[in-house]
Order: structure tokens, then sequence, then C-alpha cells
């Protein structure tokens, strides 16, 4: 120990080993966080840090999205759907939406096409028929080349399928009443494209689904008033023997939205009573927690388990991998309805959040959370288990758990390299050598588990007032990263976290008069009038935070 | 301070001596070195760790993992195991604010600085620091079998997470880790120690 230590051979080759391996492994960190500072204009202060935040990392997952959605609509390029995976398509595009539709809020007052094509481009594509596209069409995908459920249910009447008379309602049909799991998604997909953009564009459509939804559930189907419905349990099914909570908390969302947008009151009706009450009797676990499916009749083709206790007709599904009487569950449905129930029944989320996460959640490590698909058999892992987490993920975020959020991301994303487009604009995880089908998936999730805007907080309208506070309504949307852009209706001035890559002109509309750009608290040279309440702002290449008002 | 770098010795030492707990002041050492390793263990754990995926294999360095080997090389088997049990747990407490299957994950990496403890090295040989590195590397398979049967027995969870979630990513990552950085970090401190001894005469 007198003389100074020597390194060896050995240590050396560790050292350079050490080093060559670290700058080959060197990837994947977590992308930067947005800065936010604060300026003082005309006396007023603006702290960037107050108002909601995009990551590079979220526009890069966005820009990613929005390649695979602006494409002819038969055109599935990027998305890897195999044969097993049909069933799953239209899920994608609706949740890919959901995610998207939250995204917008937190830049509202950016509302160029490159945000609404993007949306619209979803719901056509959702609503794509098996006439005009074939084997490409959503119609094809979920309705009439199904890989789950049971067969020869494309045309159906209720009660009797087969031989049906004048007191069995027709409830077949791609768009019928008994299709809530495409019908739910497509109109509320339509709907917050209203919400966002305001343009009446699917009024109409949508409109209809509420009026259909409300027969179903409050007649008979045959123009008879009934509080429980055609299906007599205040739901409506997906396959027209089946109904699944989650499925229906999409238009009792959709129904939520609906009124606080138009002024209606469809749920002061009660047209939702009926089948709230009937899934806390009915479809429910010894914790309180949403089941599987419930059929309301025997599926035509059914066959009972060969051993263990009969399945009755109505009734909850028995569950095939305990087969001992208790019912078939679902963590994803849970987490999916606990997400879109909240708003109309806080207090069910809060209770039973806590509940879910007790019995459907696996310690793998400190930093990472596994959800899983049911208690009943922990010891699988499939594609179900898979999409539990995704469901979770973002109800974590919007129960402001974000460490049960952060876990559970870093369970999903963690085992995928991000990969960056050649020119930096977007990016993905590449999940080929897993599931292929899984990438799409992942490049929206990481808007649906970390944008600062939950589910819930969509189903509220933008105040009245909104539409003529001054947005962005066209830019050179290819060349800029908006990170932050919003107006502030009470210190009046429109605040913009934007960097630019090539030199990008940005439109802004609804200004009382000529607004002045301020960064660092000092004026940018004047916005160029371009015609009625529009004026442009010209910006080189940069990261700005600029404060535009009109005061001063 | 002197009976910290071990050295080859035929002598047969008693437990307390091998766990340098045999008076007061070598307990002082011995816990003083935990705490340290335990805090730099969790420096470690919070800052990005970069890695890249190989199809299936995780690959990377974790130099957390090599904090609790060159732990338990510098100041025996007691000071491994509490920087490994310690560290694992407290950072699983301050960083998420969690405790994982009841801590027993910790007692995983708690033994892979234990294991690597009960040997004897000299840091500035690089035949002993070899040796440190395969002990280093047995400690972590002890580790990741450890930690694979507490989640399958324990925490029950699906064989696939266990084998990609869990072995896969901990063999990837901790193999080169605790095979590269120990030895690596073993003869830094080594280096530091002798210049606070030369310049404290």
């Amino acid at each position: 120990m007198s003389s100074s230590p020597r390194p060896s051979k050995f240590l050396f080759a560790a050292f350079v080993m050490t080093l060559v391996f670290g700058a080959a492994t060197f990837g994947n960190l977590p992308g930067p966080v947005t800065s936010t500072g604060s300026q003082v204009v005309n006396g007023v202060v603006f702290n960037f840090a107050d108002y909601p935040s995009l990551t590079h990392e979220q526009v890069a997952a966005f820009n990613y999205v929005r390649g695979l959605v602006n494409q002819p609509l038969e055109r599935w390029d990027g998305w890897n759907i195999g044969s097993g995976v049909y069933y799953l398509v239209h899920y994608q595009l609706a949740f890919m939406s959901y995610a998207i539709e939250r995204m917008f809020e937190v830049t509202s007052g950016y509302r160029t096409s490159y945000y609404s094509d993007v949306a619209y481009n979803l719901v056509k594509k959702m609503n794509t028929t098996e006439a005009e596209y074939t084997n490409a069409s959503i119609e094809s995908m979920e309705w009439t080349r199904p890989v789950i459920g049971y067969s020869n249910w494309t045309q159906y009447y209720y009660p009797d399928p087969i031989h049906p008379d004048a007191n069995d309602v027709y409830t077949g049909g791609f768009r019928g009443p008994a299709n809530i799991m495409w019908t739910g998604h497509y109109a509320l997909m339509e709907l917050l494209y209203e919400r966002n953009f305001h343009n009446s564009t699917f009024y109409d459509e949508y409109s209809w689904y509420m009026q259909d939804w409300n027969n179903s559930l409050t007649t008979d189907g045959l123009g008879h008033p009934r509080a429980s419905g055609i299906w007599e349990c205040g739901l409506i099914p997906c396959q027209p023997y089946a109904i699944w909570v989650q499925c229906n908390t999409i238009p009792l969302y959709f129904t939520e939205l609906y009124d606080n947008l138009h002024g209606t009151d469809w749920m002061e009706t009660g047209m939702w009573d009926y089948g709230l009450n009937f899934i806390e009797a009915n479809m429910t676990d010894q914790y309180g927690l949403y089941t599987d499916e419930y059929f309301v009749q025997e599926p035509m083709g059914f066959h009972q388990l060969g051993d263990g206790p009969v399945q009755e007709f109505p009734g909850k599904r028995l569950d095939p991998y305990v087969n001992d009487g208790r019912p078939l569950l679902e963590g994803y449905g849970v987490a999916w309805s606990l997400l879109f129930i909240e708003y109309t029944e806080p207090n069910v989320t809060a209770e039973d959040y806590p509940v879910f996460l007790e019995h459907y959640s696996k310690d793998i490590s400190a930093d990472q959370l596994c959800m899983i698909d049911t208690y009943h058999n922990p010891g699988k892992f499939d594609t179900y288990d898979m999409l539990c987490n995704l469901y979770a993920v973002a109800l974590a975020q919007q129960m402001g758990d974000l460490v049960t959020r952060d876990r559970i991301a870093n369970f999903i994303y963690s085992p995928y390299n991000k990969v960056w487009s050649a020119d930096g604009r977007s990016m993905h995880w590449d999940t080929t050598a897993v599931e292929p089908f899984l990438q799409s998936s992942l490049a929206y999730g990481w808007l649906w588990a970390t944008v600062p805007v939950s589910v819930k907080a969509l189903a509220d309208a933008r105040p009245a007032d909104f539409w003529n506070y001054p947005y962005i309504s066209s830019a050179d949307d290819d060349n800029i990263w908006i990170y932050q852009a919003q107006w502030d209706p009470i210190k009046q001035g429109f605040v913009l976290n934007v960097r630019v890559d090539k030199t990008a002109t940005l439109t802004f509309s609804n200004f009382a008069s000529e607004p002045t750009a301020y960064s660092g608290g000092y004026p940018l040279p004047p916005l160029t009038p371009v015609g009625g309440s529009d004026y442009a702002l010209t910006l080189s290449p940069g990261t700005y935070q600029l404060v535009l008002t009109t005061g001063g | 301070m002197s009976e910290q770098v071990h050295t080859s010795s035929s002598r047969r030492l008693s437990l307390a001596q091998r766990f340098l707990i045999q008076n007061s002041n070598a307990i002082a050492w011995t816990l003083v070195t935990s705490a340290a390793g335990t805090g730099v263990f969790i420096a470690f754990s919070v800052l990005p760790e970069p890695y890249i995926m190989i199809d299936l294999f995780k690959i990377g360095l974790l130099p957390a993992l090599a904090i609790i080997t060159t732990a338990g090389a510098i100041r025996g088997p007691l000071a491994g195991l509490l920087t490994g049990y310690l560290g694992t747990l407290l950072y699983g407490l301050f960083a998420f604010g969690t405790v994982v299957t009841l801590s027993l994950n910790a007692v995983g990496f708690g033994i892979m600085g234990f294991v690597v403890g009960l040997g004897h090295y000299d840091f500035n040989n690089g035949r002993s620091l070899a040796k440190l590195s395969i002990v280093s590397s047995i400690g972590l398979l002890l580790a990741t079998l450890v930690v694979v049967a507490i989640g399958l027995t324990v925490e029950v969870y699906a064989g696939l997470v266990a084998i990609r979630f869990v072995m896969l990513p901990l063999l990837t990552e901790g193999l080169p880790s605790v095979f590269l950085l120990t030895p690596l970090f073993a003869w830094a401190w080594l280096f530091l120690y002798s210049k606070i001894l030369s310049r404290t005469g």
C-alpha cells in the first residue's frame, strides 16, 4: 500500500471493454423535458410552467402516428396487421383517436390541418365498408371476419335470432344496435372531433347514434317504452348475445360529452340508470370489480364446458381457467371501464382503483409494475395482459398516480428500442422482434400514457367563448415543434413554446387587433397582416418561448 | 482501515473476522462502507441507464450492480449484503415509494454482495481482479436465481414475464456490468485510498 497502485493488463482490458461496450449500447435515454421559463409583458407575468406542455418525444410519436394514418383509407402500410389481430384494428383506430384528441387539448391554441387531418382520417378509416374496400375495410375486419366470439352473428334478431316474427327486433348489421364495440367508438371519435375542431362535420351522424342508443336503452325496440331496454339489462351488446361493461362506458361517456357540447339533457332522463345499476348488481366480482362478458342469451353455436358448472343464460360467463362457477375476468376491461366511467361515477373509480391495483398487478422491480389480465390465472401472459397494461397506464395517469403510471410505462416500453426517422421528425418503438402489430399501439400509447390531459377531462366541452380566442390557424407544420400553444383568457396573452427547424410562418386568427410577440419580455418585429383578423409570424430556426398580446 | 483490503492468507479467520465485525472499530467501518455503498447505489440507480435491445436481449451497463459487488470486495460479506439489500430496498422506497415483494427481491441482491465479500482480493493484482470479476458474475447469477424464484413463487407472475422481463435483462445487463465494472471500481477505490493515505502520511 506504500506505493501508488498500477493498473494491470486485466484492468486495462476491462477498461477498454467497458468503453467499447458502453459506447455500443448507448441509447434509449429518456427524452428531453420541455423547458419553461417566465417573462413579464406589460407588467403581467407569464410563467410557462403554469401551462400544460408536450415533450419533444410526444410530438415525435404523434408524427409517427400521423404517417400511419395519413395514407389512402384502404392502405395500412406500417400497421403490421397479421391475420390473428383483425378484430383489434378498429380498437387501434379508436384509442389512437382518443390519445391524440387528448394531446390536442394540451396545445388547444394550435388547430391547423396538421392535427385535424389526422383526427378526420381516423374517423374515415374507422368507417371503411366492405363494399368499397373489401378485405381492407374495418367492416370486414371487425364484423364479417371476426376471430373472436361465435359465428353467424352478422344477421341477427332478438330474442329469436333464427325464426323471427313481429315480436323480434332486428339487431344485426355492422352499424346495427348490437355492435356497440364499433358504433360506440365510431360515434365518440366523431364527437371528440367536434369537441376539438367545432365545425359540425359529423353532427348529424353522431346525433343519430345518440337517438338510437336512447331507443335501445329505454324501449323494447318495437316502439314501446321499457326501462330495461331491448335486452332487458339497460345496456347494449357488442355481439348480439353478450354485453361488456367497458364497451358500454364508451356510449355512456359519449352521452355526457354530447350533453355538455350541445346543451341537451340525455343523462338527466335516466337512460343509463338501469344499466349502471345492472352492472353493479350483475357484472362484478367479490371485490366489486367488473367481470368479463354477460350473456343476455345463449349464443348460436355455444358449447358447454365438458365438466364443471353449467353456463346459465342469462348470466355471467363462467371462467374456464378455474371452472368452478366463478365468473370470467378481464383486467383490461376493468381498467378501461374505470377510465371512462369516472366522469359519471367518480366514487366508483376512486374506490375501485386501489382494489384493482391490489388484485391485478405484479411487482417486477422497483421501477416496473406489470398488470395482468386475470388474477384467476396469473401464470399466463398474452395479448390481453398487455392490453391491461396499456389501459392501466392511462388510468393511473388519470388518477394522478404518476408513480404507478411510470412503473407500468417502464414495463411496457423498456423492452424496445426507440427509432428516430432520418429527418428527426418522428419516433417509434421497434417491436418487430416481438409483435409487429404492437408498434403502432406503443406509438400512440406514449401519448395515451403521458400527455397531461386525462380522458375524463375531455368529457367537458370547451367554454363557449373559447372559439373566439386567438389561435394558430395555419403554419409550416413540418418545420416546427409546438410544445405549448394556448390563449390565456385571464391574462389576455397567447403562450407559445415552439422549436423551429427551418424558417417557418405561423398564421394567427381571432386577434382583435395587431398583436405583438414578446420574447424574454422584449417585442419582436411586428407580425404581418394577412387579411381579416389574421396575422403571420415568421420565425427563423431556434427555440422560442413567446407571448403574443394586443395590450401595451 | 488497514484490514480493509483483503490479501490472500492461509490464516483461519473467525466468523467475526471474516465478516469484519470483530471489534467496534471494524463494525463501524463495515457499517460506514455499507452506508456509503447504499448511497452510491441509489445515486447510480436514479440516473438514466442507456441500453439497446437486440431482439429480446437488453444490452447495457448497470453501474449500480457493480457498487454492490465492490462494497463486498472492499469490506467483506456483511457490507456486501447490507449494500445490496438496503440499496435495493431504499431505492424502491425513495424513487417509487414501493417495497417489492416484501423486500425479498432486495435479499437477492444482498446475497450477491455477500458472496463476493466471502472472497479475498488484492486490488493491485490483475489475477486477483480477474477472480473478483468471476466471483461477481457468480454472485449475479445467484441473485438472478433468487429474484426469479421469488417472482415465480411469492409474487406469482408468469413464467414468460420471469424470463423476458426479469431474468434476461438481469443477465444481459448484469453480467457485463459486474464483470467489467467491479474491478474498475475496486481499483479506483484502491487508488483513491492510497492517495488519501499518502497525504495523511
